[in-house]
């Protein structure tokens, strides 16, 4: 006997459970069903080495919105972040710097290398979160459609303009530049130190292919400041378990509101009739139906695979292919037996339980991104690297410890041709690990297993299309009511009864949560399911 | 009682247009330039004994016949004529030109790829669709970034309901395409790489930026919706019909008198003093130097709130272009188009690419070793340039730097021109041994010879937070600014550079409604 369900989720990413998770507490009767043998999508756990759990993927937690938080009760079910409060970032000159949540001491930190920074910083810091406000509701709510000729989405327009009229003129210029500004360029108006600008504007790049100088690259500073863990501003934090921990407490929280997840089950393709999705056709043959199909995977994989490029209108299948993905990062997971130690600050201490950046100069970074533009990995890249076991015992045997490296660039389409990341996967790993030994020389020797991940792999393993981490660049062709396609940033797709909830939905990427809760929201209002 | 209604600083095209303007309109003005008249950037220039270039830039085709019939340069002397075809040449290849008329640039760029020939036209036809609203919205200026009072709102409202000439779609098209970079633009719409860089190029050009940066689309943009005829004579010949309505309004024009000190008399604008000591008094300042000069050396430091005098500071206006002149004992002969003579040439590396890896050199400090050029040949269409059967070549090479690593010197300034004549020597075999005379001016060079900021072209980057309501600053976007008495009407205000006298018309409208 075949069941019926309201909505299929494709994907158990943590976009995918939350969205389930709303549309079952609002009574619906939702199905799940997730590739892996896991849930998580790229939110995941995974013991690649006995007795080590890496998280593979994303490995910080920070803007995944509290309200959601509260409405799935999520610490009921095991959801802790720990705060990771620090951010080190040592100099090929033996000098470096830490930030973390002290204002005194960041002061004196900073002022070792330009006392004028140091009296700035908190300041800008207060401004940034000023600049912030205008942001939050964006990611709280569905995209504003500033073309539409509705009345109600006029009104709604209006009040969002009497918003920002009220917030004054240095305020609404401030946005105005944030968006449109380089990282560089917009801290220079700030600092003087590059010491300071460098490791403050990789924030602005991460999962994106462009470098600190690219325009465009300021409005993700704004993230940094947007951040809250339990309502304080700021914060970054590690998942207690992993990352893969704060999946799977939304997926029990999912299964207790009486969501079905279904593990090792992958869509083949949708069930169309007629134009309308019908439910789905998985890889063995089994078909589901369902009243509403919601995609959690990315543009590119729903339309070009799930629903076919034959069966789209060939505008959207345009718009779809020139959606860009291009992944432009890479993961590099480590197994330790010791501690890594630093030639500028030798030993243990605080520094190591942060988070550490490799972002010695503009220069630097600027000549990775420059590597990557045409083709190749960075022979120095920018490097995000965490030790989760410091702060997490749990994720490693005693007296061991796991290292997650965000690496970047790792260009998706190398000149050989994407495919030959295989070939050079090795070559990628090493160059990671020779540059992280020019500022912990001994790290070579505690390496008892080594996971490279390439944007090659990242599409293999994850199904992130071109490895893009983000579902999509971040890019302001790409945001708010052109993601992810003109027109179609409220979930509803050009196909009938298909929906979607992923990163490359409005707001985007990162464990924010927030598409796979807006889109529940949005089907519930139109009686979609 | 002021001799004068208003002063108006620089008798480059801006200044000129402001000054006839306000003339005309009866006030009573003075035009202030610094040299004898030959300083500008539109100026004839004899780079050599009986070589001259009719303005170190190029006429970009930017000046409009709306803004030209209400100066009335008709009347004095000006003359469109349609713009050159642009060669775009090809190594071993016999390139691309791009025509005036849309279906011959087709034509040619369909005989290598008929799908990009069939593009052309249809992207010719986004922007002739597009440029008139672009054009309605944006002839009077920006409009106010944060409205006050209700005839602000009236004209916000207004300009608003003009977008709505373009349909639904249309809108769309254009929120997603112009903060894209426009080499992601034109590869959406073209598969010939050559083609791609040759269209790229100009939206980078005096820019901090290349290609593959966020927002140069906008560049493209703007400028692909302005204009496009050319003027008879070149920039000079613009200055020429702009000096000539300004004298004819009534304005006086004074050279040699370089102004040392705009002037302030609680806290409003009162006058200037010039570097002889001779001090002018008019209630209305109106300068067409560059905003940093303006704002940061004109006045008395000091002058400004600082939140005002940040965002001065904070303007970007670093050179990133070079100027090159060659005086040419014959034509400039080119290998992939032989026995004929072009007027503009682009010669790129043929990749898009090619152009971003000249860029990455300025951001190390560094000139490009293998520059872009944008070539001019006003010999072409104006032999009196030249003695007999010579020619000169105006080139504007991209990259380099205002700040080169260990600073400009007479070697780093000859390895530029040695750049740029390797890049040139391969498309014009020989062309070295028809050298007369050479001429390298570096952004140094520019600031230097021209008093602009930083060697910046464009008075200011165009980068998309400098651009529209944001140029050259949000307080001073509408011409005024917050110094009462005192306007900014140069290219770092809205529309921008080029060989073009909108801005400084638009700054002598905003006094006048003032």
């Amino acid at each position: 006997m075949t069941k019926s369900y309201d909505a299929i989720v494709v994907g158990a990413g943590h976009n995918g459970l939350i969205c389930a998770a709303y549309l079952a507490k609002a009574g619906r009767k939702v199905l799940v069903l997730e590739r892996r043998h896991l849930v998580g999508g790229a939110t995941i756990t995974e013991e690649i080495y006995p007795g080590f759990k890496y998280t593979c993927c994303s490995y910080v937690v920070s803007l995944l919105r509290p309200w959601i938080i509260r409405d799935l009760e999520l610490p009921k079910h095991g959801y802790e972040v720990l705060p990771l409060d620090s951010t080190f970032t040592p100099f090929p000159d033996g000098r470096y710097l830490m930030r973390d949540a002290d204002p005194e001491r960041n002061r004196r930190a900073i002022a070792a290398f330009s006392p004028r920074d140091a009296e700035v910083y908190k300041r800008f810091g207060q401004e940034m979160a000023e600049l912030g406000r205008l942001v939050k509701p964006m990611i709280d709510d569905v995209a504003p459609d500033p073309v539409s000729r509705n009345p109600r989405e006029l009104l709604r327009l209006a009040r969002l303009a009497k918003g920002v009229r009220g917030q004054g003129d240095r305020w609404l210029v401030g946005n105005a530049k944030m968006m449109t500004m380089s990282a560089v360029d917009f801290l220079s108006e700030w600092f003087e130190s590059e010491r300071l600008i460098a490791p403050m504007s990789v924030s602005g790049i991460i999962g994106t292919f462009l470098g600190v100088r690219s325009p465009g690259t300021a409005y993700v500073l704004l993230h940094h400041y947007m951040g809250e863990i339990d309502g304080s501003y700021r914060a970054w934090g590690l998942p207690k378990g992993g990352t893969g921990a704060i999946a799977e407490s939304i997926a029990s929280s999912a299964r207790h509101l009486g969501v079905e997840i279904r593990l090792e089950a992958p869509v083949d393709h949708l069930l169309l009739e007629r134009g309308a999705a019908r439910g789905v056709v998985l890889e063995n043959g089994e078909e589901i139906r369902a009243k509403a199909v919601i995609s959690g995977v990315d543009p590119h994989r729903t339309f070009l695979k799930l629903v076919g490029e034959k069966n789209l209108d060939p505008e959207i299948a345009q718009q779809v292919k020139r959606f860009k993905m291009r992944g432009s990062s890479g993961k590099v997971n480590l197994s330790l037996d010791g501690l890594p130690d630093f030639t500028c600050l030798p030993g243990y201490g605080p520094h190591l339980r942060g988070d550490i950046t490799i972002a010695p100069s503009i220069d630097y970074l600027e000549r990775a991104y420059d590597d990557a533009k045409y083709g190749a990995f960075s022979k120095k890249p920018f490097m995000d690297i965490v030790i989760p076991s410091l702060t997490d015992p749990t994720v490693a045997p005693p007296g061991k410890h796991t290292m997650s490296i965000f690496v970047q660039y790792a260009p998706y389409n190398l000149k050989e041709g994407a495919a030959d990341w295989p070939n050079q996967r090795e070559a990628f790993g090493d160059a990671v690990i020779d540059t992280l030994s020019e500022y912990a020389p001994n790290i070579k020797k505690h390496i008892l297993h080594r996971q490279v991940l390439t944007p090659w792999d990242l599409e293999q393993i994850y199904g992130l299309t071109e490895g893009n981490i983000f579902h999509g660049e971040l890019s302001l062709e790409q945001l708010a009511f052109l993601r992810p396609l003109a027109g179609w940033s409220r979930y509803k797709t050009p196909v009938d009864k298909l929906w979607m909830c992923g990163s490359g939905t409005h707001p985007g990427g990162g464990i924010m949560g927030a598409p796979g809760a807006l889109c529940a929201r949005t089907m519930l209002e139109k009686r979609a399911v | 009682m002021a001799a004068y209604d208003v002063i108006v600083i620089g008798a480059g095209p801006n200044g000129l247009a402001a000054a006839a303007r306000l003339a005309k309109a009866g006030k009573k003005v003075v035009l202030l330039e610094r040299g004898d008249g030959s300083g500008s950037l539109s100026s004839l220039r004899e780079f050599h004994p009986g070589y001259r270039v009719p303005g170190i830039l190029h006429d970009e085709g930017l000046t409009t016949r709306a803004v030209a019939a209400k100066l009335e340069l008709e009347k004095h002397g000006l003359k469109f004529r349609r713009a050159p075809a642009t060669y775009v040449a090809e190594k071993g290849g016999p390139g691309i030109l791009l025509s005036a008329d849309d279906k011959e640039a087709a034509a040619s760029i369909g005989a290598r790829s008929r799908h990009d020939g069939d593009s052309y036209l249809r992207y010719r036809a986004f922007l002739a669709r597009i440029a008139p609203v672009f054009e309605a919205i944006l002839g009077e200026g920006p409009p106010p970034l944060t409205p006050n009072g209700l005839g602000d709102l009236l004209d916000l409202g207004r300009r608003g309901l003009l977008a709505f000439k373009l349909d639904r779609k249309e809108i769309v098209e254009l929120a997603r395409v112009a903060p894209m970079c426009v080499a992601d633009f034109l590869n959406e719409k073209f598969e010939t790489p050559l083609l791609v860089e040759a269209l790229a190029a100009p939206a980078v050009y005096s820019t901090w930026s290349g290609p593959w940066s966020a927002g140069s689309n906008t560049n493209l943009l703007l400028r692909e919706c302005s204009g496009g005829e050319y003027v008879t004579g070149g920039p000079a010949a613009l200055l020429a019909a702009l000096g000539s309505a300004a004298k004819a309004a009534g304005a006086e024009v004074r050279t040699r008198a370089e102004v040392a000190r705009i002037r302030l008399a609680n806290g409003k604008a009162a006058g200037v003093t010039l570097a002889s000591g001779e001090t002018i008094d008019a209630p209305v300042v109106l300068s067409s130097a560059d905003p940093k000069k303006t704002m940061l050396h004109l006045l008395e430091p000091g002058s400004l709130p600082i939140s005002i005098e940040d965002e001065f500071r904070r303007l970007r206006a670093r050179g990133s272009a070079a100027k090159v002149h060659l005086a040419l004992s014959g034509p400039l002969e080119l290998a992939g188009s032989p026995g004929k003579q072009h007027e503009a040439i682009r010669i790129g590396g043929g990749h898009v690419d090619d152009l971003e890896r000249a860029f990455d050199a300025i951001k190390y400090r560094q000139f490009s070793p293998r520059p872009n050029l944008e070539i001019s040949v006003p010999s072409v269409t104006d032999p009196s340039l030249a003695p007999a059967g010579h020619h000169v070549v105006s080139i504007l090479a991209s990259y380099a730097p205002y700040r080169l690593e260990g600073g400009w010197s007479d070697e780093a300034r000859n390895a530029l021109g040695e750049a740029v004549l390797g890049v040139l020597e391969e498309h014009a075999p020989g062309v070295r041994g028809k050298i007369v005379a050479s001429e390298v001016l570096t952004p140094l060079d520019l600031e230097q010879q021209l008093a602009l900021s930083g060697g910046q072209l464009h008075h200011g980057e165009t980068a998309l937070d400098q651009l529209l309501v944001l140029r050259p600053t949000a307080s001073a976007a509408r011409y005024k600014t917050n110094v009462p008495g005192l306007y900014l009407g140069g290219a770092g205000n809205h529309p921008g550079g080029g060989v073009r006298p909108t801005a400084g018309l638009l700054a002598a409208e905003a006094i006048l409604k003032g």
